[in-house]
């Protein structure tokens, strides 16, 4: 699959602090890529980057195999920014007929109202921006992402704000425009639910530097495996809970009132765990793996580089 | 230039849309217009005219004062009410950032902004002045000297003085741009009142006449030089600089 975006070693200091040190990563074409990272990790800086609005200090950007200080390449790049930069005074209508003609389309009557359906908002199309809602706003900003038609779009919590039916359609369309129009999303987002619903890869940020980086899902199986939750019928005894706590290849991470949570080391199935409680008389009622959420794994990750 | 003019066009139109500020300007240069037009004619024509033989050089050059006046408040209260404002507002919603982001060049983006707070301004100082020529005419002269106008009333208020304020308004989005906007916004504060009294104090003491050709050359020379410093300091119109300035 082509490369729609490449960093390598991208670094960046504003002022005297150094906001990127060294970032490296790559978005596939088709790609829908989650970026994220708490406040001030980055992620701004990185935007800006990529949208060509500050210039790395060393290091190589490549978008769609071009170099971004070229405005062509501008051109197959579509943003929604925080702030949305959506003028207040126009009609959603000739905002976006303004953008389509900074992009040399003379004529995009028909493009404008098929994107103002796409995120709904054909019926408030001749209303003044200064009007709408928040929500309204974002999905007015992801319409005028969309209006060029461009092969990436970078994307700055596009949902933030929306209401969760308006959620569920900024997201259809963010899959749809990826998967079935071959463009990039490059989703920068707080909203980790979000993010695990529809990126296939991703990417954290933490002061600067890119702390975990890859497939969604290959990352989650990855994070420690998950946990084994183990129900059991009755109450465990101490003694057992201190006896299977010594049993370090099982991995007991807590006990849940009749439940026991375990976090086994590489190679400990689930029947070997069934094995040990049943063999020292545990009754189980139920056993089931659960893969480590973005969640667990964004807290897990930060955690660890938290200073001591 | 198609992008100039895109940009321009549609800044003026959302600069415009808000109602309240475009009623509150309007009616800010009615007053400082009506306020100098008054105080000039009755101080300096009504006096004047009270004479057997008027000096017909002498009203000329105070016609051109008044001319001049009407189109400095028009293009003055304008862009004191509009140039710092419309950057302020661009910077912090994320438009100017959302123009920069485009294909667009950041000198054009620059070109445009200032043009579009110039534009309107100098719409109305050239409307409000070609009234204030016939009104003091009708009012003053028509019955004794008849209609008085020089071309060089012309070109310094019509050509001259629209020329200062567009060197004047590319020079602080300029500087509004790349750093602060309140910077540009003092510029523009402090140029209208004390251009104002300076030219009005030359003319009225006799050092300038505001009906002649070296009065429409020092403000075209005016001009050039507001010019040549906002054209020196493009160079500092970087995309980086801007999106980081405040």
């Amino acid at each position: 699959m082509s490369t729609a975006i490449s960093l390598e070693n991208v670094r960046k200091t504003l002022g005297d602090r150094e906001v990127l040190k060294g970032i490296s990563f790559t978005v596939a074409r088709g790609d829908i890529f989650g970026y994220l990272g708490p406040n001030g990790a980055g992620k701004t800086t990185t935007i800006r980057i990529l949208l060509g609005l500050l210039e790395a200090d060393s290091g190589r950007l490549d978008i769609m195999g071009q170099d971004i200080s070229g405005s062509e390449i501008r051109r197959k790049i579509g943003f929604a920014l925080d702030p949305d930069g959506l003028y207040d005074n126009m009609t959603a209508e000739e905002n976006l007929e303004f953008y389509a003609r900074i992009y040399g389309l003379s004529s995009a009557g028909r493009r404008i109202a098929e994107v103002l359906r796409a995120v709904g908002l054909s019926n408030r199309a001749k209303d003044r921006v200064g009007t709408y809602s928040k929500g309204m706003r974002q999905r007015l900003a992801l319409a005028r992402a969309m209006t060029h038609d461009p092969e990436v779009l970078v994307l700055d919590e596009p949902t933030a704000g929306v209401d969760p039916t308006g959620q569920i359609e900024v997201r259809q369309i963010m899959l749809d425009v990826a998967h079935h129009r071959d463009k990039t999303v490059f989703l920068s987002s707080h909203n980790l639910d979000e993010v695990q619903r529809i990126c296939n890869r991703i990417a954290l940020i933490d002061r600067g530097e890119i702390r975990l980086y890859g497939e969604t899902e290959t990352l989650r199986r990855g994070q420690g495996g998950g946990v084994v939750v183990i129900e059991t019928a009755g109450e465990i005894p101490q003694a057992l809970l201190d006896e299977l706590r010594g049993l370090s290849q099982l991995g007991l991470r807590e006990k849940k009132e009749r439940s026991l949570v375990f976090s086994p080391q590489e190679g400990t199935e689930v029947s070997d765990i069934i094995g040990v409680l049943t063999g020292r008389g545990v009754k189980i009622e139920g056993a089931a793996r659960q893969e480590a959420t973005l969640e667990e794994m964004y807290s897990a990750i930060l955690k660890e580089v938290e200073p001591i | 230039m198609r992008d100039i003019a895109l940009i321009t066009t549609a800044s003026i139109r959302n600069n415009l849309g808000s109602k309240v500020v475009m009623a509150l300007a309007i009616a800010v240069v009615l007053i400082c217009i009506v306020g100098t037009v008054l105080a000039l004619c009755l101080l300096l024509i009504a006096p004047a005219m009270e004479a057997e033989l008027p000096d017909r050089t002498a009203m000329e050059a105070y016609l051109g004062v008044v001319v001049y006046a009407v189109c400095l408040v028009g293009l003055g209260v304008n862009l004191n009410a509009f140039g710092f404002q419309t950057m302020t507002r661009e910077k912090s919603r994320g438009s100017m950032a959302a123009l920069l982001a485009t294909p667009l060049k950041a000198s054009h983006i620059w070109t445009a902004k200032s043009l579009a707070v110039f534009l309107p301004g100098l719409v109305l100082g050239v409307v409000l002045a070609l009234i204030a020529l016939v009104a003091v005419n009708y009012a003053y002269f028509v019955p004794t000297l008849g209609f008085l106008f020089t071309p060089w009333i012309a070109i310094s208020s019509f050509v001259a003085l629209p020329l200062i304020y567009l060197s004047l308004s590319l020079l602080v989005h300029v500087i509004g741009l790349t750093g602060n906007p309140a910077t540009g916004n003092v510029i523009v504060q402090v140029f209208l009142p004390v251009f104002a009294a300076l030219i009005i104090n030359l003319v009225v003491h006799g050092v300038l006449d505001a009906a002649s050709w070296p009065f429409t050359l020092a403000n075209l020379g005016l001009a050039v030089v507001i010019g040549i410093i906002a054209f020196l300091l493009r160079t500092r119109l970087t995309r980086e600089r801007i999106v980081l300035s405040r």
